[in-house]
């Protein structure tokens, strides 16, 4: 986890931002931090370095650090993985990055949803939902037995392979696989 | 994706410059497209609401208290009636198509208006008055198609930054007295005893109350999603203080850092020499009282401090947007209030 922030913030020129984070603090204001509480999906990113690490890169933690709710969908790292040799690398470059905050923000949905509100939805539109990105994208979520796997607009799917896990302010969903913004 | 993805990796692997620029500009990037597909989306849904919000509806807010106990103080409602307002589209895509027809709208209004509020009716002359002594505007004046190459590829009309920059000072055109924010933007910078908020399709121009005078602006159509990079300086026209009024508690202009609004997020930007240090809220603009419900927001996701409260029956629906629950018809899908006070 440290080796990718100290690549994330190798691969960024905010240099400020890496300076309050390497602090233990995102890099937002001391009031939106306070009204985020403790366990926010900031510090919620568990494992997944990769994401953890392109969140940072993208200038994107004090969002994820703040009062406002979010649901997070967090590609493991053996997801990124799966992406083709060297497109993270390229994601992480500074002149990547607005790739790279387009790709992130498909993966960040307005509100907390959990698992169930989901499932409900996709009952009620007869097998499908589709749901609103923060990156201005739509995805498609539908059921694979009990499982809820979502899709981008271009046809890759992600298996939600651990749901609901409650952050202050919004909730985290781990998939398989990393989505793409709509194009 | 899997275009997308091969040209990354195709990036990668030459590991030049002019690939990722060429990504930049929508020839295969993912923010590329996102560009030509969200460039008017977002704004679309509010854009084409503004259009399709058509005519006039006849809002009438009322401020009805609303218990809610859960130790947070009594939060306001704002009702509107929906009016005669058009069925918003239920597709993103539609969205963009139809904000797109509403841009070209406007822009022609800005010749031959045809204010479709219903407030203002503006033809010719009356245009070309509206600017009268801004030089270099009434050339500017043509549907989209007729500004000059470069001006309108940020969606700011055919107005340049510096253009517009001389409108700060000045008094705010009459014809645009009655241009009242819409679709979201309404509920986020909502005229005050010390300022109101009007804008010309192009530009939300705050006007302090005392001398009557523009002192900010902030481009109105910027809902790209293609946000400012961290690292980036924020635009130094649009440098005033713009955070939209739900979030302004947490985001205030400090010793070291300020917080400006654009492109659909909040960012920290360094007093010292205005670079954006951090994005520090996203926001999807998406709803509005007026409104249908998107057909994306189907899932319920309102936040768990708030599901005693607002929970989806079989009359309304509750849905969470950029600091607010709404309000939807269960049967209509129609927006019928916004519950302040909630990032």
């Amino acid at each position: 986890m440290t080796k990718a922030w100290m690549l994330a913030c190798a691969a960024t020129l905010a240099l400020t931002a890496c300076d309050t984070a390497k602090d233990g603090a995102a890099p937002t204001s001391e009031k939106a931090a306070e009204a985020a509480g403790d366990k926010t999906l900031a510090t919620g990113l568990g494992d997944n370095a990769k994401f953890a690490a392109a969140i940072k890169a993208a200038g994107l933690e004090g969002a994820l650090a703040g009062p406002t709710p979010y649901t997070l969908l967090v590609p493991s790292d053996a997801a990124f993985d799966k992406l083709p040799a060297g497109a993270v690398d390229t994601l992480m470059k500074p002149e990547g990055r607005k790739q790279l905050t387009a790709v992130l923000t498909t993966h960040i949905l307005p509100g907390t949803m959990l698992a169930a509100d989901i499932g409900k939805a996709i009952d009620a539109g007869g097998g499908k939902t589709r749901i609103a990105t923060l990156g201005g994208g739509t995805l498609t979520a539908t059921r694979s037995g009990t499982s809820i796997v979502i899709a981008d607009d271009a046809g890759s799917k992600a298996t939600v392979t651990e749901a609901d896990s409650a952050r202050s302010n919004g909730v985290i969903h781990q998939i398989d696989a990393v989505l793409m913004p709509t194009t | 994706m899997t275009k997308w993805i091969l040209a990354a990796g195709a990036a990668a692997l030459a590991l030049t410059t002019p690939a990722l620029a060429g990504q930049d500009k929508g020839k295969g990037g993912g923010n590329g497209g996102q560009k030509a597909e969200r460039g008017n989306g977002g704004g679309g849904g509010k854009k084409a609401d503004r259009g399709n919000g058509g005519g006039k509806q006849e809002r009438q807010a009322q401020r009805v208290e609303r218990g809610n106990g859960g130790g947070k103080a009594d939060r306001q409602v704002a009702r509107f009636d929906g009016g005669d307002r058009k069925a918003a589209k239920t597709d993103r895509r539609d969205n963009v198509r139809s904000f797109d027809n509403r841009k070209e709208d406007k822009r022609e209004a800005r010749v031959f208006r045809d204010d479709d509020r219903g407030n203002v009716r503006l033809r010719g002359d009356d245009n070309d008055r509206r600017f009268a002594g801004y030089d270099g505007l009434r050339s500017f004046n043509g549907s989209i198609d007729n500004c000059p190459p470069g001006l309108a590829k940020k969606n700011n009309g055919c107005l340049p930054p510096g253009q517009a920059k001389k409108m700060l000072g000045a008094a705010l055109p009459v014809a645009l007295g009655s241009q009242l924010l819409d679709g979201p933007y309404r509920q986020w910078y909502r005229d005050n005893d010390q300022y109101y908020y009007r804008d010309d399709g192009d530009y939300i121009y705050r006007v302090n109350r005392q001398g009557g005078l523009i002192d900010a602006l902030f481009p109105f159509q910027d809902r790209d999603y293609s946000y400012y990079d961290v690292g980036s300086a924020y635009p130094a026209d649009y440098n005033f203080y713009n955070v939209p009024q739900q979030y302004q508690s947490y985001y205030a202009d400090g010793n070291d850092y300020n917080y400006r609004y654009g492109d659909g997020a909040i960012y920290q930007v360094n007093q010292s020499d205005n670079m954006i240090s951090s994005i520090v809220a996203l926001l999807a603009g998406d709803l509005a009282v007026g409104q249908q419900l998107p057909s994306d927001y189907g899932v319920y996701n309102v936040p768990m401090a708030y599901r005693d409260r607002y929970y989806d029956t079989a009359d309304a629906q509750y849905r969470y947007n950029d600091g607010y629950i709404y309000q939807a018809d269960s049967k209509t899908q129609l927006i019928t209030a916004v519950i302040d006070a909630l990032v």
